[in-house]
């Protein structure tokens, strides 16, 4: 896992899938919302969030993701997650970001769905 | 417009899309272009600050509300809310739409306290949620490098902490065991003032943990006041950047410290466990492989009778007893100690078994398969390690004793009359100088004559006095039992000198091997 957010993110047809690999923290979730929100911007209303090089989220970065949510059904689109570890994906659950977002296990699953 | 509907949708819902299109209303009939409601009150990550949370109009208004605010914007408080609208001019009367911002303004701030109240709620869930699940970690996670990285990525995450670090105590020093977000010092030593001043929350601490970071807090991983580890954490994040923990975390954090205390000492005492175990089959492996080399029976040589015993003190011993068939029909006994216990003692000892088959067997006694012997044990040998032996050939048609001593104890021949010949000590135990010479000599076995070879387990065994059990006592059993089988003089042996001994731990392997010329030519 980087120090610092590293993102990569492939666009596919009608959905973009961003993958993270660091803290989701106030740095980390400040990085993915700036390119979320210029990928909305390109007009995808879909984006799969891959956290598969991430280990860790605070709250900061919970609270970012939120308002990413927020956005996305603003725009009636969607945010999804996929690669959690066990204990992001508890939190996630806990932290009610799972009511408003898919979260699959893997990409391919989310690509089926 | 009907007001009272309108009013009714903020009533139920107050969302942004509602309080824009009031505002929006609002800047038409007072005459401005842009309009923006502030809250009064803290925001969702902590922060007490006026924010805007709507606004229309083509002009950005501020995110933040300072005070006081440019004279280009105008301002009217309402009961809960701020309203900041461009250009400034004079607001005069503009119907209940004051009202309704203000009702609208007053249920948001409502919603988001609720919502703020909410992920605070939720995120002590989660905290207790971290703390309950390294609970469970104590029965079921038992790698030690994957506990640890998972105590810190918790402890990080809990605090808000931009980076952390946890050491782990080994022999004196804390040494670090994994690192986010940041450079931390390698190693630490316990008694550092530094450290000491660090735990102690002592303020300007110049910490040299997690560098570069400003706002440090470390807790000890202790368990029963026994010092075990270190857990760091440097910059509580908010969303403007980072700031100092709150009591609260530091008492989080020592909360997590202590399960995380219990979870790497359950770790470490699987890991304890498992190192014996695998070294308890490697010994029971190495014990089997060594009572292998040791002979399973006893040759048989008309006229003569054979008998050997070995006891290890250990698992594991470094004694070997064999019987060799030489060339021409001859027979030879071999007893050999060798340095050390254990493990090592027995890998040397196979090297013996097998140095002593390939040169040995098939082959007549000569000077020279010592030295060659010696200069294999030498070569396969570490230095500190090396074999006394004692080597006899017996040529079973005439009784004649032809015998090779490397430094190993002198073994006793008794006379049928009754009188016994020490056979010669001396030489160099194999192993230690290469090229050393080793020189024979030969005597005759009359009929009736038992010769017995030992490792010095048996002379040098201790009473609880310290006083050894000696030659003296082993050649007077020998004298009284020399008419026995061979059998019973082999368990006289082991019983007088447990007897001897009264208790005391057998400190040396102990080993016997017997032979004898029978009286009348044949084996009894």
């Amino acid at each position: 896992m980087a120090d610092t957010m590293k993102l990569r993110v492939d666009r596919r047809d009608g959905m973009a899938v961003i993958h993270t690999d660091g803290y989701i923290n106030n740095q980390g979730g400040e990085e993915i919302a700036r390119v979320a929100y210029e990928l909305i911007d390109e007009g995808y209303k879909f984006l799969l969030l891959n956290l598969a090089k991430t280990k860790i989220v605070n709250s900061i970065g919970i609270s970012i993701l939120i308002e990413i949510i927020e956005k996305m059904i603003e725009i009636e689109g969607k945010l999804s997650f996929c690669d959690l570890t066990p204990t992001i994906d508890k939190t996630f659950h806990i932290m009610g970001l799972a009511q408003y977002t898919n979260i699959y296990p893997d990409e391919a699953a989310a690509g089926q769905s | 417009m009907n007001w009272a509907d309108l009013l009714g949708e903020v009533s139920s819902s107050a969302s942004a899309g509602s309080l824009e299109t009031l505002l929006a209303l609002w800047c038409e009939a007072a005459g401005v272009d842009s309009a923006a409601l502030y809250a009064d009150g803290e925001t969702l990550d902590g922060e007490t600050s006026q924010r805007r949370f709507a606004g229309v109009g083509s002009v950005e208004l501020p995110e933040v509300l300072a005070a006081p605010h440019d004279d280009a914007f105008g301002r009217i408080d309402l009961a809960r809310a701020t309203l900041l609208f461009y250009p400034a001019r004079r607001a005069d009367d503009v119907g209940p739409i004051d009202v309704l911002l203000s009702q609208g303004s007053e249920i948001r701030r409502l919603r988001d306290s609720l919502r703020r109240q909410h992920f605070q709620d939720n995120y002590r869930l989660v905290e207790l949620e971290a703390i309950y699940e390294l609970g469970l970690a104590i029965a079921s996670t038992l790698d030690l490098e994957q506990l640890t990285e998972e105590i810190l990525l918790r402890a990080v995450s809990l605090c808000d902490a931009r980076s952390g670090a946890i050491y782990l105590l080994e022999g004196e020093e804390l040494k670090q065991r994994g690192t986010i977000g940041g450079y931390a010092a390698p190693s630490l030593r316990p008694d550092d003032p530094m450290v000491q001043g660090l735990l102690e929350a002592n303020e300007g601490v110049e910490q040299r943990v997690l560098i570069g970071a400003e706002f440090p807090l470390a807790v000890p991983v202790e368990i029963e006041g026994k010092l075990m580890g270190l857990l760091a954490v440097a910059d509580k994040e908010n969303r403007q950047g980072v700031g100092p923990f709150l009591e609260a975390d530091r008492r989080t954090l020592g909360l997590f410290a202590n399960q995380a205390a219990i979870a790497l000492e359950n770790a470490r005492l699987h890991l304890e466990a498992l190192e014996k175990e695998r070294l308890e089959r490697e010994m029971e492996l190495a014990a089997e492989i060594q009572q292998r080399l040791l002979p399973k029976g006893t040759p048989s040589f008309p006229g003569f009778e054979i008998a050997g015993w070995n006891c290890p003190a250990w698992q594991v011993g470094g004694d070997y007893y064999g019987y060799m068939a030489l060339g021409r029909g001859r027979l030879g006994l071999v007893v050999a100690d060798v340095t050390g216990k254990g493990m090592p003692a027995a890998l040397l000892v196979s090297t013996l078994h097998s140095a002593l088959r390939l040169l040995l067997e098939g082959s007549e006694l000569g000077d020279s398969l010592f030295e060659q012997l010696n200069q294999h044990i030498v070569e396969s040998s570490s230095p500190n390690k090396f074999i006394t032996l004692i080597l006899v050939e017996l040529d079973p048609e005439t009784g004649g004793l032809r015998c090779l001593n490397a430094g190993h104890n002198p073994g006793l021949l008794v006379r049928d009359e009754g009188s016994v010949v020490e056979l010669e000590a001396g030489g160099m135990p194999l192993g230690l100088v290469p090229g050393t010479n080793y020189d024979s000599w030969s005597l005759e076995m009359g009929f009736g004559d038992l010769l017995c070879l030992y490792s010095d387990g048996i002379t040098e065994c201790a009473a609880p006095d310290d006083e050894e059990f000696g030659l003296e006592r082993l050649r007077n059993l020998l004298l009284e039992d020399r008419d026995k089988p061979l059998s019973e003089i082999l368990e006289h042996i082991e019983t007088a000198t447990l007897e001897f001994a009264d208790g005391c731990p057998q400190a040396d392997d102990q080993t016997v091997v017997l032979l004898r010329r029978c009286r009348d030519g044949s084996a009894d």
